[in-house]
């Protein structure tokens, strides 16, 4: 209906002047930030000496495509790229393989701790990082997992998923209370049993929600860096954030610029894709997984 | 409708067991090493000492710890003045009827997606630039050439850059909470307010605000969960460790627990969990404030 609306409106100097300050306020910002991602672009594709003589935007010696091959080869961006894809690909469908059951449990079934457990699954996306680290680093020791690298990446997967799983069920627990109870019974009265119910009904008729959640899943993880940093062991098992920062670091001190400006383009990129198409999937996301 | 308890336990175990694994048993496990004093994380339970509450109370004369607490204060007052202003500011433009509105929210939301890395290393090593910084070129095109001149990353406008560029990515999305509450009040009060000689600020004022109680709760208690966890932005912008402009609590726990740095003189993970229950408390007190002054009436609407 609002979008009909808004294809209808026809322009009226006299609303669009009274707005004016409206859309300078907005324009100033948006400006601002297309300035920022501009320039680093530009300066991933420029030479150190130009960024420092201010001429990024001039490209004086030419498009230097070499920044992101060096990137992406010797300075390893490939290696934690591929990593996160990893990390994020399988936590993403564990989360909706473990949470999707979970959520659609809590909405149609009657028992004691049912309450119990959907609002300790909400105080605990309150529950501040520190809080939990401190034992679960000491169990991964203990449990002398982080010397081998499958299993490390199986531990940083394991943490991925744990820390979604409240967030991600919460979501699809009220996606699956607004669906109606009715395609059950007709399927309990064809004689389908409850497991079959669940994913060749009721999973499929949440898709959207699941598309959704799995959107915000994924740049969660893929953004991740408290954790990452504390669980894994060594450079090869390090994901986007983690990976990045110590590269920028080194960067840093070789005095490359123009190839920390290529690598922080290379992990900004696949979110930013993303974002791009599901913007609208994105955003209706944000405020229906909050509410007032 | 009967629902067998096996399928039940089939649905709900992976995750509740995950969730106990993964939350409650480390949460009464940081409770319990608050009270110890513990050489190293691995150290099982044998190997504590209980020492009550001395640890709270070294934290508390401990003064980079203290430093720590007021940055994130700092943080957390000034920086949500600034990210609630411009939000709700973004969100009563956007929602007013200006046209391209979908992209604008696009474009200002978009910093949330972004790896925080990626974000905070074009703030410092671009933005604050002294030598072909933004901030530089803007401001002495503009003529302000005292703004223009400040060295950002000095020890004396380290905070306030840190500040600015993490509440740059903040904005967009408690716009975006801001905004779905917008949307909830119905047309038709502004249609009457609009018929009683209610101008637009008015109207903000009476309606609006007052409406949006319940938003400003949501938004406070996300802000609140955010600042607690605030790590990354203060690691990126030091240059040293524990840098006492830029510390905040979770980089102190960092340092003290994981020992990367040269910070700590003792090593003790009950400290560390003490800081993560210090920071836990925070929320909930946030949360209970919160929920008394903004109580919900039964507006309907």
């Amino acid at each position: 209906m609002a979008k009909e609306k808004e294809i209808q409106e026809k322009f009226n100097l006299k609303k669009e002047i009274k707005m004016a300050p409206g859309y300078i306020i907005v324009l100033i910002w948006v400006l601002f930030t297309f300035v920022l991602l501009g320039w680093v672009l530009a300066a991933s594709f420029s030479t150190t000496p130009d960024i420092f003589q201010g001429k990024t935007l001039e490209f004086p010696t030419g498009f230097h495509f070499e920044n992101y091959v060096k990137a992406w080869g010797a300075q390893n961006v490939s290696v934690i790229f591929m990593n996160s894809l990893v990390y994020s690909l399988i936590s993403c469908v564990l989360l909706i393989l473990i949470c999707a059951p979970a959520a659609y449990a809590l909405s149609r079934f009657d028992f004691k701790i049912n309450k119990l457990i959907q609002t300790s699954f909400v105080s605990a996306m309150g529950v501040p990082v520190v809080m939990i680290v401190l034992p679960l680093f000491g169990l991964v020791s203990a449990l002398n997992v982080l010397n081998n690298e499958l299993s490390n990446r199986a531990v940083l997967i394991l943490l991925y998923v744990g820390i979604n799983i409240p967030y991600t069920t919460i979501f699809l627990l009220t996606f699956f209370s607004n669906l109606s109870r009715s395609y059950e019974e007709a399927a309990a009265i064809d004689g389908c049993n409850e497991v079959k119910t669940f994913w060749k009904i009721m999973f499929p008729m949440a898709q959207s929600g699941i598309v959704t959640v799995t959107i915000f899943n994924f740049i969660n993880i893929w953004n991740e860096y408290f954790l990452s940093l504390i669980f894994a062991n060594s450079d090869k098992l390090r994901p986007v954030a983690v990976g990045l920062y110590s590269m920028i670091n080194s960067m840093r001190y070789t005095g490359d610029w123009a190839g920390m400006f290529s690598s922080v383009i290379i992990v900004f990129i696949p979110t930013f894709i993303l974002y791009i198409f599901l913007s609208e999937k994105i955003i209706a996301g944000v405020t229906g997984g909050v509410k007032g | 409708m009967k629902k067998s308890k096996s399928v039940l336990f089939l649905f709900l175990a992976p995750a509740v067991l995950i969730f106990l694994l993964v939350f409650v048993y480390p949460i009464i496990r940081t409770v319990l090493m608050s009270f110890f004093k513990i050489d190293a994380v691995t150290d099982s339970i044998s190997a504590w000492q209980f020492t009550g509450v001395e640890n709270y109370i070294k934290l508390a004369s401990t003064s980079i710890f203290r430093s720590s607490m007021l940055n994130l204060l700092k943080i957390w007052l000034f920086g949500g003045i600034i990210v609630m202003s411009l939000a709700l500011l973004f969100a009563v433009i956007l929602t007013s009827g200006i046209r391209f509105k979908k992209f604008f929210r696009a474009v200002i939301y978009m910093p949330n997606i972004v790896s925080a890395v990626a974000l905070a290393t074009m703030w410092l090593q671009y933005v604050y630039s002294p030598q072909y910084g933004l901030f530089k070129d803007m401001f002495s095109a503009l003529g302000l050439d005292g703004l223009a001149k400040i060295q950002w990353l000095s020890s004396d406008h380290k905070f306030t850059a840190l500040l600015i560029a993490y509440c740059f990515g903040m904005v967009g999305y408690h716009m975006l909470i801001f905004m779905s509450g917008i949307e909830r009040i119905s047309p038709d009060l502004y249609e009457a307010a609009r018929i009683d000689g209610a101008n637009k600020i008015k109207q903000f004022r009476y309606m609006t605000l007052p409406l949006l109680k319940g938003i400003f709760k949501t938004n406070i208690t996300m802000w609140s969960i955010t600042s607690v966890g605030f790590f990354l932005w203060s690691q990126i912008f030091s240059t040293v460790t524990a840098d006492s402009q830029t510390i905040t609590p979770m980089v102190y726990m960092y340092l003290q627990t994981f020992g990367a740095g040269n910070a700590v003189t003792e090593r003790n993970a009950g400290l560390g969990a003490a800081v993560g229950v210090l920071l836990s408390i925070c929320v909930v007190l946030v949360f209970t404030v919160c929920n008394r002054l903004l109580k919900d009436d039964d507006l309907e609407f």
